[in-house]
């Protein structure tokens, strides 16, 4: 199927080296990739990555490189296209390199505040968010704000699929960390892999590999929560 | 309406809950009616902050500063309303499932729906199903409200409702869900009774069941 189809890949900015090194640059006809910044409000996922969809013209494998996102991804159309995504909940998990190893986590600490290169920079983490609340609502109000997001989580972890990366924003990372001191959350990092981005790639040469990881839109079809949910 | 309750609307509005007190106060001294002060103050407050954060004039920091500010008057009604025996037209238990530990928006739920009348039994975040199970043996409520912030969690709404049939009590409850990544097809694919898009639209949805009830 994909033989006869071009591939053209749009994805989250956040995906950008990982997808390089597992995609081989002649293999997708055009790559797209979109600010994280639009992570911060979903619908606005939809609208730019539809309108990306609807600027092909020839019938295409579209690889979204996004994962679920707090449903920041349903609604988005196939049209004419087929439309091949990871059945993940979010970047973490493909930072992570596999679903099971984010349940895992999730489930050995459910209150654990995630960062990652994109959260890191887009700028939406509680330091970030204790400067804009400062300018806006002042020292006190802040701070109230702050703890009623975040008074609950025990953990923050900085993740990245490679040792590079956990280097390179282990200084922003810790500087949050110290500042979520006061919620008692402790520090740690998390070495993940591109597998997932891998068999993603892999999936986009042959769709007859894709398993329950991976959800397939036919030409015609839209995005939808239970795809991902059940 | 007095203007002591006018005012009072526009502390809860401005979030000023320095300023809601001092007016609760101010309105009881007065003599007025603890459910007039709720019912007339309060509440068009809080009811304004739910259009105005609709229509996207107000943000989620703002609403939490008027919740506390409403909260903060409720604090000081109370006690009177229960002491006057005011009437309930029901009652909520709501909680965040299990694996979730975010709790702004079901104690925004929970404080308005107070507001409204209901008699609201909160059993916090990170809720295992057998604690909805228990709450629904001890409270009787007419309605269970659930609540998931990440899609992770949001499968948790759907066990949970499965344990509530598999103890024998799903025709005890109505069960209304919500949360940002939920929406009606979610809700009706996982059984629920209902679905509220946000606070105002949750305690809509609970007086209707609870009158249908």
């Amino acid at each position: 199927m994909s033989d006869t189809q071009p591939i053209v890949v749009i994805a989250c900015e956040v995906f950008k080296e990982m997808l390089a090194q597992a995609m081989p640059p002649e293999l997708a006809a055009q790559i797209t990739y979109l600010d994280y910044g639009l992570h911060r409000t979903p619908n606005k996922i939809v609208s730019s990555v539809q309108r990306l969809i609807d600027e092909i013209e020839t019938p295409s494998l579209i690889i979204l490189g996004y994962g679920l996102c707090g449903s920041g991804i349903t609604g988005i159309q196939s049209r004419h296209h087929t439309i091949l995504v990871p059945r993940a909940d979010d970047c973490i998990t493909m930072f992570l390199g596999s679903r099971q190893r984010y349940y895992q986590e999730f489930e050995s600490e459910p209150g654990t505040y995630w960062l990652s290169k994109g959260w890191l920079e887009s700028g939406s983490h509680p330091l970030k968010e204790y400067e804009e609340y400062r300018k806006k609502y002042g020292d006190k109000d802040a701070m109230w704000l702050l703890d009623q997001q975040y008074r609950h989580y025990k953990r923050l972890v900085l993740v990245a699929h490679s040792q590079d990366d956990l280097d390179h924003y282990r200084t922003q990372a810790q500087a949050v960390a110290q500042f979520c001191e006061r919620w008692g959350l402790r520090y740690e990092e998390i070495l993940g892999s591109d597998n997932f981005l891998q068999q993603l790639v892999a999936v986009a040469q042959d769709l007859d590999k894709a398993d329950g990881n991976f959800v397939i839109i036919a030409p015609g079809g839209e995005i939808r929560l239970d795809q991902f949910m059940f | 309406m007095s203007s002591v309750l006018e005012r009072l609307s526009t502390a809860v509005i401005a979030g000023d809950a320095e300023n809601s007190v001092k007016l609760v106060h101010r309105a009881l001294d007065k003599g007025m009616d603890p459910k007039d002060i709720l019912d007339n103050g309060l509440v068009p407050g809080m009811d304004e902050v739910g259009i105005r954060f609709r229509r996207g004039d107000m943000f989620v920091p703002e609403v939490l500063m008027s919740a506390d500010t409403m909260s903060a008057g409720l604090d000081i009604l109370r006690p009177l309303l229960a002491a006057a025996g005011t009437q309930l037209i029901g009652t909520v238990v709501l909680g965040t499932v299990k694996g979730d530990l975010h709790d702004i928006g079901k104690n925004l739920v929970g404080m308005m729906a107070e507001g409204a009348g209901f008699e609201v039994i909160d059993i916090g975040f990170n809720v295992p199903p057998e604690r909805f199970i228990d709450a629904i043996k001890e409270h009787q409520p007419n309605i269970i409200g659930m609540s998931a912030m990440l899609t992770t969690t949001m499968r948790a709404m759907g066990h949970t409702i499965r344990a509530i049939e598999e103890a024998g009590l799903r025709d005890k409850v109505k069960i209304i869900v919500g949360g940002a990544p939920v929406d009606a097809e979610f809700a009706t694919r996982i059984t629920a009774d209902g679905y509220g898009s946000n606070a105002p639209s949750a305690v809509e949805l609970c007086k209707s069941l609870a009158s249908a009830s």
